[in-house]
């Protein structure tokens, strides 16, 4: 099912959602991740994402409230969905398990 | 904060707008605010304000953009629209009848016309050398007077082609019936029975090389090179010789067996866009219609058509041609002792006429065909159809725009729920689609209904051109263009309006274009009243035509043709029919006073007198005893033929014209000569025996056999038995042969089928001119009227009466009209003035034909917008009031 699939950008932005919690949303999540991964990222490739991760069913939004800043606009926060959360563990697990079968790294040296 | 001043570049937002998803546009602006603010407290505001840009281009994303307009949403509300425009057109039927009926008129006549101008353009045009053939046209100017023909001598032909090397190839044809041409009897030499044809014609090998006509069966280089040939088309050779090949086949013409034609091909039939008609073409070859008559340069029967080698100056060889006259007529000219040959030979000249211009540019050329159109007349058919589809349109964007007033709530109501202006434009403009599309749709079914009517009033045989490649794409061009000019005005008028003030009913409907709108009344009324004018002139001269005393009784007469078979039956067949009660008398002669009969072209002189003296041209026709007697002709002096004299095998009849020119006060017991010496012992009144259009020209009547018509003087009182009897009596002398007959009067009348013709379509025009016209009227009255509705109110409540307010709304109209009679007088005057000089007897032009058609404008025009005011008048104020 492709919808279960996660990119690793998408997994990036989804667990950036998770840790910025009732602060998610498109711009504070950039920012985050520019200074988190020491890359640029345009807004709008962050939006998109979210859209895209919402569609698949591992986000839901709302707006929320205005601030000053924003010229009084309001903003639209980003929860993780507990499908999404479902799906993040699973690709950890994954990963971790293929990380176990890597025999440079096998040897404990990650325990 | 001392950052306030600065903003995100306003360009950047509003290309962000530009494409962004409406419910995006709230946090998505947010966001990038909230950025560039970041951005400021980190860098410079230039860095910010680029840094915005980055981000805006970042948002050219599929997600981001708004879709465009193929949403279900756009499809439903399309759906709505034309529902909406759907049950408009319902709810105001004879608006919308009105609306779409008159456009689909103007269309379909317009289609017509087109198809008409089409088939006209486009004759002569399929000759495979078209570009290089020729039809020679000789110019005789004599004391400023020209005259054109196409009759060249015999000889002409080959001497020059022998004489300029520019000539490949050169063609005669000779359709003169004295010679046989026209129509004859025939039958295949294996059968007994005759049968009527017509489209004979003596023609020469060459020109068919020249024409490159195809052929069905036989050789083209050969079929007419061989003595006694002929060629016939396809559906005659289907007609005799049905599945099989007719070529070697013998066939016989009027009985003379002694010289059967041998078929020497079968050409495929000449189209119906061709100035040739030919079905039966006999060979040159070999073929003297008397002795010498080959090289004989003192007679001209034959229309000569030219091949032109590729690269010939045509000019050049119009000037060559002229050594033609030195060389070969001026000799004659001398030998016949003619003392102005000089001058003569100086008098005549040569054109050269591309094949393509015979059938329209034919003006003022004398030639064989009868059925010639006129350059003219597709010009006039062109305008005419301009006018109508113009005056068609405008009237469909006038009761567009008209009737759109009323629709003003609607928009009020459709703005404030939440439709942009661009949804408004889009419902008008559907809407006008709409009606355009079934205009269009019914003016292609009325032009195809009507094309059978038309082709009768054009005597075509045009079909419609379903199949054509051109038809869907430009009536859809067409269609979509007009809807959309019809709907742009009342479309952007009306989106254009202030809900509130729409909804409070502030509106004001300013009659801004009361000018053009005056002017187009004028221009369509103009047209009209010239119609109907001229239909009025035109039949007014047919009818003084049909009507004039012509000299000669036409009633009761019936004519038998073909008699020229009988042979000595026909002396049985006269004196049978004599045996029945309502004949009167009968005449054995081809000469008759109707065209497509005999005619002859000779000089004479009064006895004494020298060859070398002017002589009078005139016809000599060969009549029997009966003939002035059946023809009703008036004797001025004299007497008619007597079968009591012998002596008067050597008289003639002549009429007061040759009288006349003779320079005879008192004729009777004179003596006048062409080839022999004559008696004339009798003078007839003159009488009309070819065209109105030309002056009566001298005659000499004289003894003589012609048997190809019999004329039959009846006097019947129930003409079905009479003609009965008639038949029986044939049948019974003339077993193989069916009868053919026909009346004077109608064979009279016949020879103006062009004037009636141009009669009918003339009231054809006319007629649908005025309806359209009328359309016209009746929307702008109806919009007036509305404009004025809460005036007429006022003055109801005040007292108006009904024919106040008649008045009041149709003096205007009447007006415009009235301009209209002031304007199209003086045009139609010039028009029918100059249509008259076309005839030598001619009714008068008289002010009462001008009176009666301006009358006839008002009236209709009175009555088209009387509806309208007198509903106006009777309304009831207290409705229109109420609003307020």
């Amino acid at each position: 099912m492709i919808e279960t699939r996660l990119g690793e950008f998408e997994e990036v932005i989804l667990l950036l959602v998770g840790i910025l919690g009732a602060e998610a949303y498109a711009f504070n999540i950039a920012e985050e991740f520019e200074s988190q991964a020491g890359r640029p990222v345009s807004i709008g490739a962050v939006h998109s994402t979210l859209t895209r991760l919402e569609e698949k069913g591992f986000l839901t939004s709302q707006m929320g409230e205005s601030t000053a800043e924003r010229g009084g606009r309001r903003k639209r926060i980003y929860t993780i969905t507990a499908y999404g959360r479902k799906t993040l563990s699973a690709a950890r697990d994954f990963r971790i398990a293929l990380w176990k079968q890597f025999p440079g790294f096998a040897t404990g040296k990650l325990t | 904060m001392e950052n306030k001043q600065h903003t995100p570049p306003r360009l950047a937002r509003r290309f962000l707008l530009a494409f962004l998803r409406h419910d995006l546009a709230e946090e998505v602006q947010g966001d990038l605010d909230e950025k560039f603010l970041t951005m400021l407290r980190k860098a410079t505001p230039a860095r910010a304000k680029l840094q915005y840009w980055y981000q805006v281009l970042h948002y050219v994303r599929p997600f981001a953009i708004r879709k465009s307009t193929t949403s279900t949403n756009h499809y439903a509300m399309f759906r709505n629209y034309f529902k909406i425009g759907w049950r408009n057109l319902a709810k105001q039927k004879m608006y919308s009848f009105v609306k779409i009926g008159g456009f689909a008129l103007g269309i379909a006549a317009c289609l017509l016309i087109a198809l008409f101008i089409r088939d006209e353009l486009s004759y002569d045009l399929h000759y495979a050398d078209g570009n290089r053939i020729y039809r020679v046209v000789e110019v005789f100017t004599e004391k400023g007077e020209t005259d054109r023909g196409v009759w060249m001598e015999a000889p002409f032909a080959a001497a020059v082609k022998a004489d300029f090397p520019e000539i490949e190839k050169a063609g005669r044809y000779n359709s003169g019936e004295l010679f046989g041409a026209g129509s004859n009897q025939i039958r295949r030499d294996d059968q007994m029975d005759n049968t009527y044809e017509e489209g004979f014609v003596f023609a020469d090998q060459e020109l068919l090389e020249i024409l490159k006509v195809p052929m069905v069966y036989g050789n083209l280089a050969h079929c007419l090179d061989q003595p006694n040939t002929m060629v016939i088309t396809k559906s005659k050779a289907d007609k005799y010789f049905p599945g099989e090949n007719p070529v070697g086949q013998l066939m016989v013409v009027n009985d003379y067996t002694k010289q059967p034609y041998k078929i020497g091909g079968v050409i495929a039939d000449f189209p119906a866009n061709s100035h040739f008609n030919f079905q039966f073409i006999i060979t040159m070859k070999e073929r003297e219609f008397w002795n010498g008559e080959q090289n004989y340069w003192g007679a001209t029967n034959y229309p000569t058509y030219l091949l032109l080698r590729p690269g010939t100056d045509v000019k050049q060889l119009e000037e060559k041609l002229l050594k033609v006259t030195e060389k070969y007529l001026l000799p004659l000219w001398i030998e016949q002792g003619r003392s102005d040959a000089k001058q003569l030979a100086k008098n005549i000249q040569y054109e050269l006429q591309p094949i393509a211009n015979v059938h329209l540019r034919n003006a003022g050329i004398g030639d064989p065909v009868p059925t010639h159109g006129d350059i003219r007349f597709v010009w006039l058919f062109g305008v005419i159809a301009a006018f109508i589809l113009v005056i068609a349109c405008i009237n469909f964007i006038n009761l567009s725009t008209a009737k759109s007033a009323n629709r003003a709530k609607e928009v009020g109501l459709r703005k404030t729920v939440g439709s942009f202006r661009s949804n408004i434009i889009n419902q008008f403009l559907i809407e006008s689609l709409l009606f355009s599309f079934l205009s269009f749709a019914l003016g292609l079914l009325l032009a195809w209904l009507f094309l059978p009517y038309f082709n009768v009033l054009a005597s075509k045989s045009l079909s419609f051109p379903w199949g054509e490649w051109w038809l869907a794409p430009v009536m859809l061009v067409s269609c979509v263009l007009i809807g959309l000019l019809a709907g742009l005005y009342p479309s952007f008028y009306l989106s254009s309006f202030k809900p509130i003030q729409v909804l409070k009913g502030n509106l004001s409907r300013g009659s801004k274009n009361a000018a053009t709108r005056s002017v187009l009344v004028v221009f369509q009324f103009t047209t009209s009243i010239i119609l109907i004018i001229s239909t009025f002139v035109i039949y007014r001269q047919v009818r003084y035509i049909l009507t004039k005393d012509v000299g000669f009784d036409k009633e009761q007469v019936l004519l038998l043709q073909g008699t020229n078979t009988l042979g000595d039956k026909l002396q049985t067949l006269k004196d049978e029919l004599l045996q029945l009660a309502d004949v009167k008398s009968i005449s054995a002669s081809d000469y008759l006073p109707i065209n497509g009969t005999k005619r002859n072209g000779n000089m004479f002189w009064l006895e004494g007198r020298n060859k070398i003296d002017k002589s009078v041209g005139g016809q000599f026709w060969q009549v029997d005893h009966d003939y002035v007697k059946t023809m009703g002709l008036k004797l001025a002096a004299g007497r008619d033929f007597s079968r009591d004299m012998a002596s008067d095998s050597s008289a003639v009849i002549i009429n007061q014209k040759m009288a006349k020119e003779l320079g005879l006060t008192d004729p009777i017991g004179k003596r006048m000569m062409n080839y022999e010496v004559f008696n004339i012992i009798g003078v007839v009144e003159d009488f009309n025996f070819d065209s109105f259009r030309s002056d009566i020209s001298p005659l000499v009547l004289k003894l003589g056999i012609s048997p190809n018509i019999i004329s039959v003087k009846l006097n019947a009182k129930d003409v079905t038995t009479t003609l009965a009897s008639i038949e029986t009596v044939w049948k019974r002398v003339v077993p193989h042969q069916p009868i053919r007959y026909s009346f004077l009067d109608e064979s009279f009348s016949r020879m103006y089928d062009d004037v009636q013709r141009m009669g009918h379509i003339f009231t054809t025009f006319a007629v649908l001119a005025i309806i359209v016209a009328c359309l016209g009227l009746f929307a702008l009255s109806a919009f007036m009227i509305e404009q004025r509705g809460k005036e007429i109110s006022i003055r109801l409540v005040l007292g108006a009466s009904l024919e106040n307010i008649f008045r009041l709304l149709t003096v205007n109209f009447v007006k415009l009209v009235l301009i209209s009679i002031v304007i199209a007088a003086p045009v139609a005057w010039y028009m029918m003035d100059k249509w008259l000089q076309d005839f030598t007897y001619k009714t008068e032009l008289s002010w009462d034909v001008f009176v009666l058609g301006g009358v006839m404008a008002v009236v209709i025009a009175l009555i088209t917008i009387s509806y309208q005011a007198i509903r106006a008048g009777l309304a009831n104020p207290a409705a229109s009031l109420r609003s307020e």
